[in-house]
């Protein structure tokens, strides 16, 4: 196989590569790991004239507590760096365990945690914990900067908001109380498998009731979506199987699923109601797992 | 066990086990050559179109392109591996047949100008109607894929033994049932590589062969020249599976392009070209039916197929002849009849995969037989001791079966799995399942009809006798060939492993022999291996006894010491001391041995296809755990027991069990040929033609019971292809048992299993 | 930076140093050139293989700063001032290392095509884990297929190593 040719930059700082966007505009890419942009200019659907690389962007790297703000996650942290990062691990150990079911250990050590944001891909592993636990996301341009929510980044299926000549820097888990959190994958193999469905829930339980609950699924939508109806119903009530059960049924007639190589609408369907069920009786029950 | 031998039976590390973990084994696409070129070939686009007009002239002004051709540069003589059917052509000239169809191929200065040079090359296509679907390729005004081959029909087997409707009518309970399978493809970790040097008069291929002699043989051919003019060498392969038995474009194609550039042009294929090569296997439609008496001894099977051969015939005659002879292997019938169309689509050519068109009637075959064991309420296991096939009988086909030790492979299977104590008391969504295999040793035939003798082998002693070399025209593809038979070289001189070198799978050096398929080597090969083994070993106890004085017959050799067998106390000599006295008075120290198959099989049409000096057998339990919300299959525990006769390496006979179970675990549950409605395949890389990883697979229990097959050398018989024949119906067992639903297709998917479940819920279905 | 120099045809090409096995390498790639082919066409290392290009069957898994990775997913340039570790520089002399012999020994190889990119992925884990359980072996090497062996003789190997205590055998690493 071979990669058309193009121009590239390595720029020594994150406002000279905001220039650098801004000089060639459409025509030019961001490569953070690379493996999504490799994969797809490998297989003659990308071809940009130029890329500029993060390489040298150390500070994007890092995996930081802040007090009062939250965990930062640079955006050039690779799925390996959140499997392994001692904070994540201490305060969402989901996250770490979402990370981890992503593609294989050769391309987690590449493949880097904004790319795969800014990437898109309804399946995605990290979109729906991160989405489920309230995450933002910073995007630099050399007009300056905004934050928004994750699940508001998404328009369609490798489609974001993210504008030509804007670099998506860094992910934010606020500061929260919840009481647990969980990533539940459904793949056709146990490694190297895109998810057929995947489900986060994030819930705050107090005295046998769910004060909160958040509930991300990916892969059974256009876009990682919220199941605002199935949250709504766990919403002040008191914990049972039915209950539970109810909401993965609601869940399961929210989504929007697809039939493709890897599975069918119905099954999908099916599969989110079994999941939700199952990703809220561990998150209640288990913590941050 | 009451043979002794010195080196085989011994689990000997590999021999080219040191040059593969250090990196050193230089596989075909690894090799350089000084002025070398790149070449790569260029596919169609369309599944089937009239080709209009090529035209090549931008490829050629692309700087560092240094040659371009098409089919007006190449001879247009059709080939393929099969004899009855040469359907191919190097490139097409009048049309396409399946997406990837070769078209033209260039050759530049690096691999970046090939793909730049494919894109400049512009083709005119008047696009056909394809036949995508092969159930509907033999209907009336269905589009033709050859015009020689009206109905697209390729190949048309009926064959009828003893009486099957009498049987049937006799029978206390007669069953049917349909199933289908898979298209499959082998995927190799190594794609396929060439290169080319054609010089003067003389074509030089390197190639990732499973063949030397066939390549050479239809290479040479092709080009209408000698075979001595033809070399064909093999360096180290990375897999096979019956996907590199046959020269591809990429022999044909880098040959000609060598031979214009006049400089070596190494050719390959892209992972997705491979796939588009295909030569996999063949998705199956299958009806078994079969009538039993009340204790459930089958009394009669009627089969009949439908096979998708693709566009080409590859190998799929052969393949046909097998779906439906080899059914008769493991249980005992008289009465049997089956049909069987291998039709042409449009899509890529299907061939021979590792079991050979066997696996999936067998899948369909045990999935039956459980369903009507079901029936009768009788168990899986003893219906199958109740019709197990056993040693020196013949089939209802005329097949000649010397060792079989089946029903031991059932017992011990049975024993070691825990069968009787499980069955029917395993928790919810657990259950087990039991199939039965067997497979040839070698096809009884050639690919092409010839009386050249099945293999040959010679060795040499160097002149101190501190080395043999043993030549042989085997073809190691990390079976292990190259160590087993130089386990066997040993054994027959009475020498020592450590002590041997081998040339292998090089036509200009080594002697004649069919290559790696059809679980042929250790038998075949392994007996003219066995025979130059023993010639040397007659000549050194002959020169020993001059230098000993005593008479030949009372002497043995054995690991390099001559001894006398009724002289204890006589003084041994050793191997070199008799090899060098041996060159110093006589010169070059050779063992030669042969191997011809006697003949094999009955006389009616077709008979030969099956025919085998010996079959393996062997019985595999597995234990699955469902999910039953989500049809996700668990696999988690496999006991595979094997009749393989004498075991040559138990180290690398048990690696062939692993692997043949590994890829046939890979057919039951993750691994399809996707299409689109074009003709395009849907998923050619490998993230979404799934290959088992290393966490996907269960604990595997490989065991052997005690054989000796007198067709083999020192009792051996094959392995490499019968762990993979029964994994499919022994999965579609196990899922039947654990949830109560029959998936009735390949692959055994999560989504089926989820579907059936719950279409047995709401009552759509029965069992 | 990596220098540049721009062809006749107006392509660039960059200057890059990759330390490969201990040795440092200057060579002038296109920015569109990939590591795997400067490994295999360059330093002619060909132990470490091209199986698909697109990162999913692992055979041309090196070790980046001592990480297992897919080199056919990396660009040269992306690579230029790091180190490198390919199958030829696992053993540090004519001895070969412990899970070199432990493949050899324990039927782990059969066509050898996953070989160097399997013994990479195990070494990595050894050297991050020196005594891992079974599981540990199996998701370190799920990224790498191999067709022959169902990883039956391969993880036997992996674990004989973990057995043993504590030796050398550790990689120079991040």
């Amino acid at each position: 196989m071979y990669l058309p040719d193009f121009d590239y930059y390595a720029p020594d700082s994150l406002s000279e590569a905001c220039e650098t966007l801004d000089r060639f505009g459409a025509k030019a890419k961001v490569l953070s790991g690379g493996t999504d942009i490799i994969s797809k200019m490998k297989g003659g659907l990308l071809s940009p004239e130029v890329l500029i690389s993060l390489k040298k962007l150390e500070d994007l790297k890092k995996i930081e507590y802040v007090s009062g703000k939250g965990v930062v996650i640079g955006a050039r942290a690779t799925h390996n760096d959140l499997v392994n990062s001692k904070i994540l691990n201490d305060k969402y150990l989901s996250v770490s365990e979402a990370a981890h079911h992503m593609a294989s250990n050769q391309i987690r050590n590449i493949g880097t945690v904004g790319g795969n944001l800014c990437n898109a891909v309804p399946s995605a592993d990290l979109p729906p914990i991160l989405i489920a636990l309230g995450a933002t996301v910073k995007l630099v341009g050399s007009n300056g900067e905004r934050t928004m929510l994750l699940e508001d980044l998404f328009t369609g299926p490798m489609q974001t908001v993210i504008a030509h000549n804007e670099i998506l820097t860094e992910i934010v888990i606020p500061e929260q109380s919840l009481t647990g959190s969980t990533y539940i994958k459904f793949g056709l193999r146990r490694s190297g498998a895109l998810a057929v469905v995947g489900i986060a829930v994030a819930v705050t339980v107090s005295q046998g009731t769910i004060i909160e609950a958040k509930i991300a699924i990916g892969a059974a939508a256009p876009t990682p979506m919220r199941a605002r109806e199935a949250e709504e119903h766990l919403r002040g009530n008191m914990i049972s199987d039915e209950l539970i059960e109810e909401a993965g049924l609601i869940a399961s007639k929210e989504s929007k699923p697809i039939s493709d190589i890897r599975g069918s609408a119905d099954y999908r369907r099916d599969l989110v109601r079994v999941f939700t069920r199952r990703a809220l009786h561990k998150a209640i029950n288990e913590g941050h797992v | 066990m009451s043979e002794n031998y010195s080196v085989i039976g011994k689990s000997v590390p590999k021999i080219d086990g040191r040059e593969k973990a250090t990196g050193a084994a230089k596989y075909t696409g690894d090799l350089k050559f000084p002025n070398m070129l790149f070449g790569k070939i260029l596919g169609s686009p369309h599944a089937h179109a009239k080709i209009l007009s090529i035209d090549t002239s931008e490829a050629e002004k692309l700087p560092g392109v240094k040659a371009v051709i098409t089919h007006k540069d190449v001879p247009t003589l059709k080939y393929g591996i099969s004899p009855a059917r040469w359907d191919e052509n190097i490139f097409c000239s009048d049309k396409v047949r399946f997406v990837g169809d070769k078209v033209a191929a260039v050759a530049c200065i690096d691999e970046e100008t090939c793909y730049k040079a494919l894109k400049l090359i512009k083709v005119e296509y008047e696009v056909l109607p394809a036949v995508l679907d092969p159930l509907h390729a033999m209907d009336e005004g269905a589009p033709q894929v050859h015009d020689e081959y009206p109905r697209n029909i390729n190949t048309e087997i009926h064959q009828n033994f003893g009486d099957v409707e009498k049987a049937f009518a006799e029978a206390y309970y007669v069953r049917t049932d349909y199933f289908v399978g898979q298209r499959t493809y082998q995927s190799p970790i190594e794609p396929h590589s060439a290169v080319s040097i054609w010089k003067d008069n003389k074509l030089t291929i390197y190639s990732s062969t499973q063949s030397p002699h066939y390549f050479q043989h239809y290479i040479a051919r092709e080009f209408g020249l000698k075979m001595g003019d033809v070399r064909i060498i093999k360096t180290y392969v990375g897999g096979g599976f019956g996907g590199k038995l046959e020269p591809t474009g990429l022999e044909f194609a880098g040959a000609v392009l060598s031979r214009l550039t006049g400089r070596p042009v190494k050719t390959f294929y892209d992972r997705h070209e491979m796939f588009a090569h295909n030569r996999g296997r063949h998705r199956e439609y299958m009806e078994m039916t079969t009538g039993v008496d009340k204790e459930g001894k089958i009394l009669g099977v009627y089969a009949n197929f439908v096979m998708d051969g693709g566009a080409y015939t590859s190998l799929g005659i052969a393949s046909a002849y097998y779906a439906g002879a080899l059914l008769t292997l493991t249980y005992e019938f008289e009465n049997y009849k089956w049909d069987l169309h291998r039709v042409y689509t449009n899509l890529p050519a299907c061939g021979a995969q590792r079991g050979h068109g066997a696996p999936q009637p067998k899948y369909a075959y045990e999935s039956h037989l459980d369903n009507i064991a079901k029936e009768l309420g009788i168990d899986p296991l003893e219906i199958r001791l109740r019709n197990a096939r056993r040693p020196n009988t013949v089939t209802a086909n005329e097949f000649i079966i010397n060792s079989c030790e089946l029903t031991a492979c059932l017992e011990k299977a049975g024993e070691i799995s825990g069968w009787r104590e499980k069955k029917g008391n395993l928790p919810k969504g657990r259950g087990i399942g039991i199939a039965t295999g067997s497979f040839v040793s070698g096809a009884g035939y050639p690919i092409y009809r010839t009386d050249l003798p099945q293999a040959a082998a010679m060795i040499k002693v160097h002149e101190d006798g501190s080395a043999a070399t043993l030549y042989t025209g085997a073809t190691d593809i990390g079976q292990g060939s190259d160590t087993i038979l130089c386990q066997m070289a040993a054994e027959g001189m009475g020498y020592r492993y450590e002590n041997m070198k081998i040339i292998a799978a090089d036509t200009e050096t080594t002697p004649h022999d069919f290559g790696a398929y059809a679980s042929r080597q250790t038998l075949m090969s392994g007996t003219a291996v066995k025979r130059a083994g023993e010639e040397i070993k007659k000549q050194i106890l002959d020169m020993a006894s001059t230098m000993m004085n005593l008479p030949p017959d009372d002497l043995e050799c054995r690991e390099g010491i001559i001894f006398s067998i009724s002289r204890p106390n006589a003084t041994p000599i050793t191997f070199e001391e008799a090899a060098r006295r041996f060159f110093v008075l006589r010169g070059p120290l050779i063992g030669r041995g042969v191997y011809v198959v006697p003949r094999l099989g009955g006389t009616y049409k077709g008979a030969a296809v099956g025919t085998s000096p010996a079959y393996s057998y062997c019985a595999q339990i597995t234990e699955v755990q469902i999910d039953e919300e989500t049809g996700e299959i668990d696999v988690r525990e496999i006991w595979d027991v094997h009749d393989c006769g004498k075991v040559i390496n138990p180290m690398l006979l048990h690696g062939q069990v692993h692997g043949a179970l590994y890829m046939g675990m890979g057919e039951s549950i993750w691994e399809q040929v996707l299409f689109d409605d074009k003709g395009k395949i849907l998923n050619p890389h490998l993230g979404e033609y799934r290959l088992p990883t290393a966490l996907d697979m269960p604990i595997i229990h490989s065991e052997l019971v005690e054989s000796f097959e007198p067709a083999g050398p020192w009792g051996a018989k094959e392995v490499g292809e019968g762990a993979t024949n029964p994994t499919m119906g022994c999965f579609s067992n196990a899922i039947f048992d654990a949830m109560g639903v029959r998936v009735n297709s390949l692959p055994l998917t999560y989504e089926k299993v989820w579907r059936a479940m719950k279409e047995k819920r709401e009552g759509i279905t029965k069992d | 930076m990596a220098q540049v120099i721009t062809d006749q045809q107006g392509i660039k090409h960059y200057m890059i140093t990759i330390n490969v096995n201990g040795d440092d390498y200057t060579r002038v790639v296109k920015a569109n050139t990939v590591l795997v082919n400067v490994l295999r066409d360059e330093l002619d290392l060909t132990g470490t293989k091209k199986g698909c290009e697109l990162g999913n069957c692992g055979s041309c898994t090196i070790l980046l700063e001592g990480k297992p990775v897919d080199s056919c997913m990396i660009l040269a340039i992306e690579a230029d001032g790091r180190s490198i570790t390919t199958i030829e520089g696992i053993a540090d002399s004519a001895e070969l290392d412990k899970v070199q012999e432990s493949f050899i020994n324990n039927g782990a190889i059969q066509c050898g095509y996953c070989t160097p990119g399997m013994i990479l992925s195990a070494k990595a884990l050894l050297t991050r884990n020196p005594h891992p359980n079974e599981h540990e072996v199996r998701e370190a090497i799920a990224g790498n297929l191999c067709r022959c062996t169902g990883y039956v003789n391969i993880v036997k190997a992996v674990l004989k190593v973990a057995e043993e205590p504590n030796d050398k055998g550790v990689i120079s690493n991040e």
